[in-house]
């Protein structure tokens, strides 16, 4: 039907915006949504019936705004109320078409309120997604493998903590900025290790990493001149693009440095090239920069058929020493043990100051099974495989470990 | 609107006098540019967890424990009530809250009557 497939591109080109519009304008995030759907369902009906606006985009948001101003009315209204009040009468719309406002773009604010430190990460993200992005509660709640009832809890958590603590509505202040911005980023980045961890890409959770990357570019957009923005929007670009290669047919894990490249997406790759060159350009480094060029490297294997290890390795210490983690520190020892030699790895993975125990740990596990393989000691490449399947990996590297344990003891 | 910045320490970390005398001034300087900035509501250092009374109501029947409230390694150690027109400024005025190595600040907004 005409008017449902106009409304449709029409919420796919502008909906972030005119919802960002809304929310900001009316400082209410659960109104917004409302008077949006209002104007959705409203768009349909009159559309279908007098013919497209000259500007659709503008007639929803006109259309909200005068919805959410009515519905805040008669909030205050019920509030205050003594005696009966009146419900306002709704103008026409034809009054409103007259009366069309530019929509302002207020996505990059309302990003800031919806991923403020004072929320809880998985509630940042579900706000961003459901507020800017307009996904369902339904889809989030998928994407996030729980019910319904307990994400819509989450996101009303979030709302009410906005609302009570007085979270305001606006760009931060230069002193907070970077603080902020780090939020952003961080939520973002836990969204997509999120999604990325089900390297099947069940249809739910290749929603949610087409959903952050689609976010991040965003943010490129809004941000340009920040080059930890661009970086994150690299990574994502350049970890996505090797979703086609990540499992065999089988349904196991198929590790980096053995992925066919020529599955890789190379679109994705030339995206995030662009990207790293432009925060290059801003030349202020950063650790979504590296994490970044670390992948960038890895993708190199396409054009130069082999692996910069020893390049990878140094990334590696330049990431740990602004953004120290155990798993950055595993990954490097993989690196160091490419690029000189097993025992050189070993020597790095022991020397980890991972979480309580090292030997407990699924990654450290994984990486001892194949640096001890690599340096012919099969016996303790075995005994590390077997701790790592104790640990409970994820199926598709369960069938990995499993099979390279098959392998060792054949 | 007002929030309460609730500071959690550490009793057993032993701070040296001149540690401690350095943390005093600088709420003594925190006190004053709170005034200063009309955001003072209130304040106070509070005496160590160890002459806490707690008084404990179950099930409707009170009782006198000696203590405090909760048994933690954190125990609350003061407060300041500030005024402040949302929660990056509370959390501001919270980040300036002076203490040892190992600390922590509740930011609370409180309920409007």
């Amino acid at each position: 039907m005409q008017a449902e497939r106009l409304l449709g591109e029409t919420v796919r080109d502008a909906g972030d915006r005119i919802r960002a519009a809304l929310a900001i304008r009316f400082r209410d995030l659960d109104m917004a949504e409302e008077a949006f759907a209002f104007a959705s369902l409203r768009a349909v009906e009159t559309w279908g019936r007098d013919g497209p606006p000259r500007d659709p985009a503008a007639w929803l948001y006109a259309v909200g705004r005068r919805r959410a101003f009515d519905l805040g009315r008669r909030a205050k209204v019920r509030e205050a109320a003594v005696h009966d009040a009146p419900e306002p009468t709704p103008d026409p719309e034809a009054i409103l078409v007259a009366a069309f406002e530019p929509i302002p773009d207020e996505r990059l604010r309302l990003i800031f309120v919806c991923c403020h430190p004072a929320l809880a990460p998985e509630a940042r993200i579900a706000l961003t997604l459901r507020t800017l992005c307009g996904l369902s509660v339904e889809r989030l709640a998928r994407a996030w493998l729980t019910t319904e009832a307990a994400m819509l809890q989450r996101l009303t958590r979030a709302r009410r903590k906005i609302r009570d603590t007085r979270i305001r509505f606006e760009i931060p202040e230069p002193a907070a900025w970077g603080e902020r911005l780090e939020a952003v980023l961080a939520t973002l980045e836990i969204a997509y290790a999120q999604a990325y961890e089900d390297a099947g890409g069940a249809s739910e959770t290749a929603d949610l990493a087409g959903e952050t990357l689609r976010l991040s570019g965003l943010l490129c957009d809004l941000l340009p001149q920040e080059p930890e923005v661009l970086g994150l929007a690299a990574m994502i670009r350049l970890a996505e693009s090797r979703r086609p290669a990540r499992l065999d047919a089988g349904g196991a894990m198929v590790p980096l440095s053995e992925q066919d490249v020529a599955l890789w997406d190379s679109r994705l790759i030339a995206e995030a090239a662009g990207l790293l060159r432009r925060a290059a350009a801003l030349g202020r480094s950063g650790p979504y920069q590296l994490m970044a060029a670390i992948h960038a490297a890895h993708a190199t294997r396409r054009e130069t058929g082999a692996t910069a290890w020893g390049d990878i390795a140094t990334l590696y210490d330049y990431l740990l020493s602004v953004r120290p983690s155990p798993v950055a520190q595993v990954n490097r020892a993989v690196a160091v043990a490419e690029a000189r030699g097993a025992d050189a790895g070993l020597a790095a993975l022991a020397a980890i100051e991972g979480p309580a125990r090292l030997a407990d740990w699924l990654p450290y596990q994984a990486a001892r099974a194949g640096l001890c393989a690599k340096a012919g000691r099969a016996a303790e490449a075995a005994d590390a495989l077997r701790c790592a399947l104790a640990l409970g990996p994820a199926p598709a590297e369960r069938l990995f470990l499993a099979r390279r344990l098959g392998e060792l003891s054949a | 609107m007002q929030y309460l910045l609730i500071i959690y320490g550490d009793e057993t970390f032993n701070s040296t006098t001149a540690d401690m005398q350095e943390i005093t001034a600088a709420h003594m300087r925190l006190g004053a540019e709170l005034q200063e900035k009309g955001a003072m509501v209130g304040g106070n250092r509070l005496r160590p967890s160890d002459t806490a009374t707690t008084i404990r109501t179950v099930g409707g029947v009170q009782s006198l424990h000696d203590g405090p409230y909760a048994e933690t390694r954190e125990q609350l150690a003061g407060y300041y009530l500030v005024e402040a027109p949302d929660l990056d400024a509370a959390i501001a005025w919270g980040k300036k809250i002076p203490g040892g190595p190992n600390y922590a600040v509740e930011v609370r907004p409180v309920w409007q009557m």
